[in-house]
């Protein structure tokens, strides 16, 4: 025999429903908010700075000068495993320029002086070109500009120097200025989750 | 000859190791195979190699050497496997190959040196290794030699700029070459050059990246001719060169897949770094 419901119980349970309803959709929310948000990434296959075959380009500045920080949050990073610690390093020296007497070239690449060289291990101080050496960026100093990406890149070098985004910097902005001047499409918004290796947010 | 493709005659991935034997045919190491051609480009034969290889070398026996990630198979001009050379953990990416005498010569661009062998596969000595950097500085990772008559060893030491010579038993020498990006003689980038050959009259053939090209030098370091890079793709690298017994030039285009052919242009200047070489269609 069927039960006979009150429009007063009708109405406490449509109450219920909707309120749990609501609390999941705010979990769900909250969840996204806090683990999943969607995140500026640098595309490393479309980057001109970055990405293989672009060569005998200008370099791309987008980065350094589009962002709305008054330092870009995009930096350059050396992967020291894949870095070859030459001696004259074509991101590290503008390997055009007049050679001095100590047979290295006088200027250097980085218009704000970002990149550290220090020889490393046994040093002959005699010849350079007889020692290895480590080269670090200056992240404070770094403004994305790419020139050492994009001489560093192969074939002319190892392709151990890349663009980041540091997403401790990034405001995440809704609208990115990187990413509407980014001539190539590479600054992309991309689910902090999805994204793995080189390119993973901190 | 070769290019980029799927006939037989042509190279999927890679193409990376050259050499000419007296009669002309041509000898290419690419994918995992050797594929043979004759002087018009024309695919004579094929055979696979277990890896791919990466440099080709040619004995007086016409055995043919192919040099691959820790070992060297050594086959009968048909493409028959006769031996494999491997020396366990202590050899490994083999990317130019010598024979002098009894010897075996071996590039181990892994550990920066060349490798000394007698024909029973013994090691007797390393060469390049008594420096500062312990050996080669090889950033591209690819190291290239060449023996000349006398069994003098000139390699390319990209890192340092020059083509040093070394005798077997690994004294050093001497060598030529400065960093330079401004005069067409001296070495550009990281590391060139990449890859070097010898003349039958001792002139130096080496081959350069970023930008690819390549050059000629007299024994004492004085260039003599010059390609240019419009001469070949410039995301090339590592690109080996041989010389045949009438002095032209087989030049690897490794983004390509190609082996172009380049002799002196007789018209060119005779004196000084203008003279050029043309290509052989």
């Amino acid at each position: 025999m069927a039960r006979r419901v009150t429009r007063r119980q009708l109405l406490a349970h449509a109450g219920r429903g909707a309120g749990l309803l609501g609390a999941g959709g705010a979990v769900a929310y909250l969840a996204r908010k806090a683990g999943a948000a969607d995140v500026w990434q640098i595309d490393p296959t479309k980057c001109i700075d970055i990405r293989l075959g672009a060569t005998g380009v200008p370099v791309c500045e987008s980065c350094a000068t589009t962002c709305v920080l008054p330092l870009s949050a995009v930096r350059a990073v050396n992967d020291y495993a894949k870095c070859g610690r030459c001696c004259i390093c074509p991101a590290y020296y503008d390997v055009t320029s007049e050679v001095g007497p100590d047979g290295l070239p006088t200027l250097k690449l980085c218009p704000r002086d970002a990149i550290r060289r220090t020889p490393i291990g046994k040093v002959d101080p005699s010849d350079p070109l007889n020692n290895f050496y480590e080269y670090v960026i200056d992240e404070l100093l770094c403004n994305g500009c790419g020139r050492c990406v994009m001489n560093c890149k192969e074939p002319a070098g190892l392709g151990s120097i890349r663009l980041e985004v540091r997403h401790n910097l990034c405001l995440n902005c809704n609208r990115c200025t990187i990413s509407e001047a980014c001539p190539e499409i590479a600054y992309i918004r991309k689910p902090a989750r999805r994204t793995g290796g080189s390119g993973a947010p901190t | 000859m070769g290019g980029r493709g799927f006939r037989p005659e042509q190279f999927t991935e890679s193409l990376r190791g050259v050499c000419v034997d007296r009669a002309g045919l041509v000898y290419a190491a690419g994918d995992s195979e050797v594929k043979v051609f004759d002087a018009q480009g024309r695919l004579v034969r094929r055979w696979k190699t277990e890896k791919p290889g990466y440099c080709v070398a040619l004995s007086d026996h016409k055995t043919v050497h192919v040099g691959q990630a820790g070992q060297v198979q050594q086959h009968d001009e048909d493409g028959k496997l006769l031996a494999t050379l491997r020396d366990g953990e202590r050899l490994g990416l083999v990317t130019s190959v010598g024979l002098s005498g009894e010897h075996v010569l071996l590039a181990d661009a892994t550990h920066r040196c060349i490798r000394r062998y007698d024909k029973d596969g013994k090691l007797l000595n390393d060469i390049g290794v008594d420096n500062n950097t312990r050996g080669f500085l090889i950033p591209n990772g690819h190291l290239d030699f060449a023996l000349d008559g006398k069994g003098v060893i000139h390699a390319a030491n990209p890192g340092k700029y020059r083509i040093e010579r070394y005798t077997p038993a690994g004294e050093l020498l001497g060598h030529f070459g400065r960093f330079g990006a401004r005069n067409v003689e001296d070495f550009p980038g990281c590391c060139n050059p990449t890859n070097v050959a010898l003349t039958a009259q001792g002139l130096v053939v080496v081959t350069e990246k970023a930008p690819a090209r390549a050059k000629t030098y007299d024994a004492g370091g004085k260039l003599l001719a010059f390609i240019g890079p419009e001469a070949f793709d410039q995301n090339c690298k590592n690109m080996d060169v041989a010389v045949d017994s009438r002095g032209r030039l087989y030049i690897v285009d490794t983004a390509r897949l190609q082996i172009d052919v380049f002799a002196l242009d007789e018209s060119a200047p005779a004196s000084g770094p203008t003279a050029a070489t043309k290509r052989i269609p």
